[in-house]
């Protein structure tokens, strides 16, 4: 009886201390590209539901994917899929990495609006970002010397592109790495030989998308598979959504929160 | 439903093929594009279900789901290290002796350990272990100590129940552990509490984290001796309640304060004791004498301990690059401290440990490496005596001295580590040359696996 009762008041005494601290939160991390959907997101479901607290950060691909693994955060953003080696991780550390598909995304190729270029194949790309091709008189265009811009390999745009376009191969050494798909952007919009690839939220008329085989990045060409630069973009979470998790990415997922990812430029699933 | 039903399928169909689920991918796409056509499915909701179904399988498969074993097999995940050590044990004649005759001893140990958990389902984890050791109960070493010496004409040497415990976690702030466990509440130093002990009870662990703390609170029940009737038995109650917080990217500190109540000693004479705690030969309130190293203990045991670690990341970075020699970037720097004191015993009663810690975070590969100092001091009724570290004067209390340790590096998994523990007994009123003064020395190779 004595014992039973001093757990009895361990136990009282324990959870007393604890029940207080509990409030509803969420962190999202990862991928720079699904950033600002994540942002915009969370900041219209936030502002519905009074209650939740949703906290986003950036940080790439890889961080987000890491973090999650870690349990660092509830949600992981991805703007690749998950690596054999990750999956290897989770496993390990007893977790169950769970895909949630919540947009499509097309890589653009971009150049500087004056370059007289407007389609390349992907044969072209890959020998550009490799060194092959390092004059855009090469391919046609102007006696200029093509400035390669990437983004750095933290990025989950950089993993893509490199799958998707380069087949794996390496970016050249000299290439300028940039941090983000608004950096990207932001170079090669000032500097007339460069090529740049950005997410399709990200292209703008102070740059010029180039058309891949011969098919221009488009919502239908993206869902379809026809664009040949295509890539889902995820919210990974440790197994099934629950809670506060699995309310924000079925709000990500309903008819308005598809509204708001095409709003930032990126191809929605409805 | 529709969605459901789709990925139903589709995963169905994925598993069925899986031995060649690579090359069925494309006719995954051939019949979302069907389902598309035919205006079954939207282009966006194929491209969710078709892309969803093949990271679940890809996930699967990395899980070893598709395998014929059941999952609890898949789910084993074994552990284990394995110690040759050399020991030297210098020391002086006991206090009592007429003189300060030496006495030498050379030793070979073996130490093996091996454990496996498994999932029994997402939030219960069962684990056990083996290892060598001793279940003699009269021995200090059975619950202290899992190293087996060479001799006795190579007789083989016995492995031992070392652990068996189950962990549920409903909800990931909090879990509970119940049976012999690899569990001891957490301290800087092994002074107080050896290393190879595996507690028996219960425990509830708790954690938050609140900014850059991570708080904890353990509450721990365990039993020390079981006998009839069941009130008296010998417990301990315990409750640990601590924070680890990064002042800095480069700064952290983690303390806690410890309460263990350990009822039902008083009068007892428990299994693994030292007989340094203060002794009286009968049960009752009435001490009869104290015969020094038997009889009951006198006294009971309730310790508050505080303890405290700081840690400093590459904290001679600037003077490294300053002066070009990258050997004095050193990983980590640290300070530890603890205290304790037992509150039911009137004098003799107190006891402390300090020390710091320099190298790299984990010695895991050639070349790195970890020195340690400690200085620790333990009256005589400070601390049960069926607790204290065994390689510090055998586990005993109403010691003070020394442990110097260096861990080496020799390639990934496997080290080398040298020790020397230089300890005196302080109960006795003796001059300093009759405190019967040792000096241990270890020299170990360890692999884990």
């Amino acid at each position: 009886m004595k014992v039973l009762s001093r757990v009895l008041t361990l136990a009282l005494v324990t959870l007393g201390l604890t029940i207080p601290c509990y409030a509803e939160k969420i962190v999202v991390e990862g991928s720079t590209t699904v950033l600002p959907i994540a942002q915009k997101a969370a900041e219209v479901f936030m502002n519905n539901n009074s209650g939740a607290d949703i906290s986003v950060r950036g940080g790439g691909s890889g961080v987000g994917i890491a973090s999650l693994i870690d349990g660092t955060c509830d949600i992981g953003n991805s703007s690749r899929s998950i690596k054999d080696s990750e999956l290897d991780k989770a496993v390990t550390n007893g977790r169950s990495p769970k895909a949630n598909v919540i947009a499509m995304d097309g890589i653009c190729v971009i150049v500087h609006p004056a370059n007289s270029i407007g389609a390349l194949t992907k044969k072209q790309i890959k020998d550009i970002y490799t060194g092959t091709i390092s004059n855009w008189k090469q391919l046609g265009g102007p006696d200029e010397k093509i400035v390669v811009i990437s983004r750095d390999s933290s990025s989950g745009t950089f993993e893509a592109f490199g799958a998707l376009a380069l087949d794996g191969s390496k970016v050249r050494s000299d290439a300028l790495l940039q941090a983000s798909n608004q950096a990207v952007a932001s170079t090669v919009s000032r500097t007339p030989g460069a090529i740049g690839y950005v997410g399709l939220g990200y292209v703008s008329s102070s740059v010029k998308a180039v058309d891949v085989d011969a098919v221009k990045a488009t919502k239908e060409t993206v869902l379809s598979n026809k664009y040949p630069i295509g890539r889902p973009l995820f919210m990974y979470t440790n197994g099934e959504p629950k809670g506060l998790a699995k309310q924000f990415i079925d709000f990500i997922l309903s008819s308005e929160g598809q509204k708001l990812v095409e709003e930032e430029g990126f191809v929605g699933l409805k | 439903m529709k969605k459901f039903l789709t990925a139903f399928v589709l995963g169905g169909f994925i598993a069925l093929n899986l031995g060649m689920c690579f090359s069925y991918a494309g006719e995954i796409d051939l019949l979302l594009q069907k389902l598309v056509d035919k205006g079954v499915l939207t282009a966006g909701e194929a491209q969710q279900i078709g892309t969803e179904t093949k990271e679940q399988v890809k996930s699967e498969i990395a899980k070893g789901k598709y395998s014929s074993l059941p999952e609890w097999v898949q789910n084993i995940k074994m552990k284990g290290d394995f110690r040759v050590r050399y020991q030297l044990d210098h020391a002086k004649a006991d206090a009592s002796a007429a003189t300060n005759n030496t006495q030498d001893r050379n030793r070979g140990r073996v130490r093996l350990r091996l454990g496996w958990d498994t999932k029994v389902n997402d939030k219960i984890v069962v684990g056990a272990g083996i290892a060598t050791g001793t279940t003699d109960v009269t021995s200090y070493d059975a619950a202290r100590s899992n190293n087996q010496s060479f001799g006795n004409a190579f007789a083989k040497k016995p492995l031992v129940l070392d652990y068996a415990y189950a962990k549920y976690t409903p909800v990931p702030w909090a879990s509970l552990m119940a049976g012999k466990m690899k569990y001891l509440p957490w301290r800087p130093t092994d002074v107080m509490i050896d290393n190879d002990i595996t507690p028996e009870g219960g425990v509830l662990q708790l954690t938050k984290k609140f900014g850059k703390a991570n708080l904890f609170l353990d509450n721990m029940v365990f039993v020390l001796s079981e006998t009839e009737p069941a009130t008296h038995n010998a417990m301990a109650y315990a409750l640990q309640g601590g924070a680890d917080y990064a002042l800095t990217d480069t700064l952290s500190v983690k303390g806690a304060v410890s309460y263990y109540d350990f009822s039902n000693v008083k009068g007892r004479a428990l299994d693994g004791s030292q007989g340094t705690n203060t002794k009286m030969l009968g049960t009752g309130n009435t001490v009869a004498g104290n015969t020094g190293t038997t009889g009951f203990n006198m006294y009971s045991f309730r310790d508050i301990t505080p303890a405290v670690e700081f840690g400093i990341k590459n904290p001679f970075k600037a003077i490294a690059n300053a002066t070009s020699l990258g050997m004095l970037d050193i990983e980590k720097l640290s300070f530890f401290g603890e205290c304790y004191q037992n509150l039911a015993a009137p004098d003799k009663n107190t006891g402390f440990a300090a020390g710091f810690g320099l190298g790299n975070e984990k010695v895991d590969d050639w070349g790195k490496w970890q020195f340690q100092y400690v200085y620790s001091m333990l009256e005589k009724d400070s601390i049960l005596d069926t607790l204290p570290d065994s390689d510090r004067y055998t586990g005993k209390t109403g010691i003070r001295g020394h442990k110097g340790s260096f861990q080496f590096g020799l390639g990934k998994n496997t080290w080398l580590q040298f020790a020397v523990f230089r300890f005196e007994n302080i109960n006795m009123s003796l001059p300093t040359t009759r405190r019967a003064p040792t000096t241990v020395v270890q020299a170990d190779w360890n692999m884990k696996f």
